[in-house]
């Protein structure tokens, strides 16, 4: 089976249009189209970015506030710059783009405009007709980042072909995957968190802030993360992390963005062979993100690659009895109450700290309010995660 | 119970005492006698119009009630325009003309006589049109035309992406949006291109400026820019609006730059200096146009709007502004479309403004006002055989009228493809003269369309399911949290999604698109408005010199301004010290240092 078609969506800077967009990626995943959704108001190079790190077929742009000539010929010639020539570029603007600008916009390299009245029918058959082929031979990637993510293309293409077989637990042991050499570089001290808990308890604002919090306080350094999303009936995905990470957004940031394309559990078939690839990648940090999970979810263990795991979760877990049901609760070494603004909060921290304390195991449990900037709560995580050693 | 929960509280029991008033009408002789009496006196004291063909008409028209039940129903439960609950207008005469001298006609085939000297024109025009393009300069002149021939100067400013952002036009990426569908603004020095020629003091000027965001700091640079030109004295004289609205734009439009609480912090900031200093500005404009345009229903509009209104005057009383104070300077602005919700959404709204505003926050007569801007709808617009938005805007600017709007903008045809070019933008200021001053529907008697069985009963229905919005913001905790929880942004993209849904599957009946299409090629010829790149260039350019100019002040007021927002200090008067020397963006990128980003909701 072919991998599906994925595509980066995203409406330019200074411009906060983003209902038709909205409607379109919604029909492109329920056509078996992945879209990593970048949200408005996003930059030239961040749109750039984005799609040489999670390597997509092409990015459609939706314009309404104007500029969309000098915006659109940015995209293009940055790609090029950065040697992603087989990116390719689409987009619309309802009646904000003329005919006359269409015409200009093509000959500048975009691939087609679609104009008012188009039907979300005739634009997903676009996409899939022109981006659905196979990818002929690569070129030879122009930076190492295009190189890390052309070859997470390469583990995920091979295992929705069928070519590899996931194994039942992801982190059951380290394999170098079949076809993938890390690069030759030094491997630095890579250290590889988790992060899990239910869907909304505010998971991907966390790692923002923790991302914002490492960039600040290392000039240098540099963080991968491994984000993930449910693929849905139809075998599309909405891979929508990046328009909450305001601040990932950031070359010293590498993200990808994965379908757990059916698997259960919270994580894809390839998450374990992108992980490995990016444990030895050189970056100071590899977070890797599940899908929002259940009770019974157990996505990663501590004899794997991970070397720490955080439970996030949100105060309103339910009753006592719900508490002692979940399973990450017992192997998580840091748990994270977070919202912990709300009134449910000190009951929650009561009642998980009571839970924790029965495991002896010196687990730790953290208050944040994530959405909150400068949280002492997420300072204290920050903290903790950045002195525990490997 | 929030403020909004004893809103709704307000409004059922002023329901019920109308109610109650009817009854006592009916039962307590004396009450009934004294309430028939005073109906009879006010019809007594209605001054009596002529129309051009002598056809003599009451200035203001009541209904033919004579008994004392429905006179309590009418005069409690609606109001004579200019008094509570204000449901037939917040003035008393609103767009009337001055009255016209009694002419003779009775004489056959002698022409009428002239009057001594033209009529006058009415003190102020409510006609305020939305304009903004390329570079402070363009603007200018474009201003000029538009004003050139009203005695009054209402401006109302539109601004481009980067400003709206609070970047600035050297940003990486921004360069082709520099001037594109607004005016250009980076420096108190654009500020005073943009208003050059014009009084800013004068009675006669007020400036509208529709930014919210970075409110603030182009709140600063406006009055930085009155004080370069005519000193400090100016600053309690200026008159005018900026849009300011936070909520509205985390709820539909997508314009904010910092997190909401920091936002509204902000703004209060703003709100208190210039409710004392500024005794003519109106620092807020509640806005549901937006909400509208992103595709929410008229219900939600409104609901979101005053619910929204409610809680700015929650924040600005918890900061110990008087209500009295702040309540006069509060204006909104609405959305007008062809759905039939239009015909009574102001007036339901004005309503439940007063009962609210009187009965939680215990305001007085001024403070009770919904001051109402209103726009047609751009959304109804669109680009197919588009010269029938003429007629859209028509039919939607009778409909803002009969609303008793205090202003109003009318949309240009060609807004579909473009920043409107002059041919459609005096077109679309001529249809409200035509409306207003040709025509007879609004010139000679108030209440002329209101009241009508239809209208009553859309009021009714209105205001029921605004109260049942009401709720459930209040059970959710209330706006702020509503909006934490994106309520009101989810409704609305739901919203969206059915209008786009029914007009695909042509239960929305579209004129040109869904019904009688013609087949012609729909893109048709309009002259674009479009900044030529070296204007834009000349913007980047005289930025980097001000930067220059400036540097080492900027660094100077930027870690001022820095240190007054840790202490949570009022910092609006900082803000006005530096925007002298520092560009929005400068300041933006500072007071995100401090107060940290806004993260988009998705």
């Amino acid at each position: 089976m072919a991998s599906p078609i994925r595509i980066l969506t995203a409406v330019p800077i200074c411009d906060g249009h983003d209902s038709a967009i909205n409607t379109i990626n919604l029909e492109f995943i329920r056509h078996g189209i992945e879209v990593v959704y970048l949200g408005y108001h996003r930059s030239v190079g961040d749109i750039v970015r984005a799609a040489i790190q999670e390597d997509v077929r092409a990015i459609g742009i939706s314009s309404y506030n104007g500029g969309h000539i000098e915006f659109f010929a940015e995209v293009i010639a940055l790609l090029r710059k950065r040697g992603a020539n087989d990116i390719k570029v689409f987009g619309g603007g309802g009646g904000t783009i003329t005919h006359e600008d269409a015409a200009a916009m093509e000959r500048k390299g975009v691939d087609n405009i679609f104009f008012a009245g188009t039907s979300l029918t005739e634009m997903t058959d676009y996409v899939r007709k022109h981006y659905g082929k196979p990818r002929g031979k690569r070129s030879r990637p122009k930076s190492p980042d295009q190189e890390l993510a052309h070859k997470l293309t390469a583990i995920e293409d091979a295992y929705t072909a069928g070519r590899k077989r996931s194994t039942r637990n992801a982190q059951s042991k380290i394999r170098n995957p079949q076809g993938v050499h890390p690069p030759r570089r030094a491997i630095r001290n890579t250290k590889v968190i988790g992060f899990t808990g239910p869907g909304g308890a505010g998971k991907t604002t966390l790692i923002d802030e923790l991302v914002l919090r490492f960039l600040n306080r290392s000039p240098k350094g540099r963080i991968a993360i491994l984000s993930h999303d449910p693929s849905v009936i139809g075998e599309g995905a909405l891979l929508g992390d990046r328009a909450t990470m305001i601040n990932s957004q950031n070359d010293r940031v590498f993200m990808r963005s994965m379908a757990t394309r059916g698997q259960a559990g919270g994580l894809s078939p390839a998450t374990h062979d992108c992980l490995t690839l990016l444990a030895r990648s050189g970056f100071d940090y590899v977070i890797i993100e599940t899908v929002g999970t259940g009770q019974e979810a157990m996505p990663f263990q501590k004899n794997g690659i991970v070397d720490q795991t955080v439970l996030v979760m949100n105060p309103d877990y339910g009753s006592r009895l719900q508490l002692q049901k979940i399973v990450m609760l017992d192997l998580a070494d840091i748990v994270v109450v977070n919202k912990s603004d709300l009134q449910r909060a000190r009951t929650a921290h009561t009642e998980i700290e009571q839970r924790l304390e029965q495991n002896r195991r010196n687990q730790r449990l953290i208050d944040t309010v994530a959405k909150r900037h400068r949280d002492p709560g997420a300072d204290e995580l920050f903290e903790l995660i950045s002195r525990g050693s490997k | 119970m929030s403020k909004l929960g004893q809103v709704v509280e307000s409004i059922e029991k002023y329901n019920k005492f109308v109610l109650d008033q009817v009854k006592r009408a009916r039962t307590d002789e004396e009450f009934g006698r004294g309430l028939l009496g005073r109906w009879n006196d006010i019809k007594a004291k209605i001054p009596a119009t002529r129309t051009p063909t002598g056809l003599p008409l009451p200035r203001l028209a009541l209904p033919e009630i004579d008994e004392a039940g429905e006179i309590a129903r009418y005069l409690f439960g609606e109001g004579l325009p200019g008094e509570f609950p204000f449901l037939n207008g917040a003035y008393r005469e609103m767009y009337l003309e001055p009255i016209r001298e009694i002419q003779s006609f009775e004489k056959d085939g002698e022409p009428p006589q002239r009057p001594a000297r033209p009529p006058l024109p009415q003190a102020e025009e409510p006609t305020r049109l939305f304009s903004g393009l390329m570079l402070a300069e363009d603007t200018n002149e474009r201003f000029h035309y538009l004003t050139q021939h009203q005695r009054t100067h209402r401006l109302s400013t539109a601004f481009d992406g980067p400003t709206l952002y609070g970047i600035d036009s050297d940003a990486d990426g921004v360069f082709g949006k520099i001037g594109e569908g607004g005016v250009a603004i980076d420096t108190v020095e654009d500020m005073v291109r943009l208003y050059d020629g014009f009084d800013l003091g004068s009675p006669n000027f007020s400036a509208s400026m529709t930014i919210s965001g970075p409110a603030p700091i182009i709140m600063a640079m406006y009055i930085a820019a009155a004080k370069r030109r005519f000193g400090p004295k100016v600053v309690p004289k200026l008159r005018g609006t900026i849009q300011a609205d936070i909520f509205k734009e985390v709820q539909a439009q997508n314009e904010t730059i910092f997190p909401i609480e920091a936002s509204l912090r902000f703004l209060t900031d703003m709100v208190e200096f210039t409710t004392q200093e500024m005794p003519r500005w109106y620092p807020i404009s509640i806005s549901g146009y937006h909400i509208g345009e992103a595709g929410s229903t008229p219900v939600q509009q409104a609901a979101y709007t005053l619910s929204n209104g409610f809680a700015y005057a929650e924040m600005f009383a918890a900061r110990g502004i008087p209500v009295d104070q702040f309540g006069p300077r509060l204006s909104f602005f609405l959305d007008c479309g062809l759905d039939v919700e239009y015909i009574a959404l102001a007036r339901v709204s004005r309503r439940i403004w007063a009962i609210g505003m009187r009965d939680v926050f215990g305001a007085g007569p001024r403070a009770q006002l919904f001051k109402l801007h209103t726009q047609t709808s751009g959304r109804s617009l669109i680009a197919a055989e588009f010269k029938n938005n003429l007629t859209r805007t028509a039919a939607e600017l009778i409909l803002a009228y009969m609303n008793a709007t205090n202003s109003c903008h009318s949309n240009s045809a060609d807004e579909p493809f473009t920043t409107p070019s002059e041919e459609w933008i005096r077109l679309a200021a001529h249809g409200q003269a035509i409306l207003l001053e040709e025509s007879g529907i609004f010139k000679h008697t108030m209440n002329m369309l209101s009241g009508s069985p239809g209208m009553k009963a859309v009021e009714r229905s209105v205001e029921t399911a605004i109260l049942d919005e009401f709720r459930e913001i209040e059970r959710l905790g209330g706006v702020l949290a509503a909006v934490e929880d994106r309520y009101q942004r989810s409704q609305i993209q739901n919203a969206a999604h059915r209008y786009e849904q029914q007009i695909y599957d042509g239960i929305r009946p579209i004129i040109g698109l869904n019904r009688y299409r013609n087949g012609a090629e729909d893109v048709p010829e309009v002259k674009l408005v479009r900044t030529p790149r070296k204007k834009q260039q000349l913007q980047v350019d005289r930025l980097a010199k001000f930067k220059k100019k400036n540097a080492e002040k900027a660094k100077l007021a930027l870690d001022k301004l820095a240190d007054v927002v840790e202490r949570g200090e009022n910092c609006f008067p900082i803000l006005l010290e530096a925007v002298e020397v520092c560009s929005l963006g400068q300041i933006t990128g500072r007071l995100q240092e401090v107060v940290g980003r806004f993260r988009p909701m998705v």
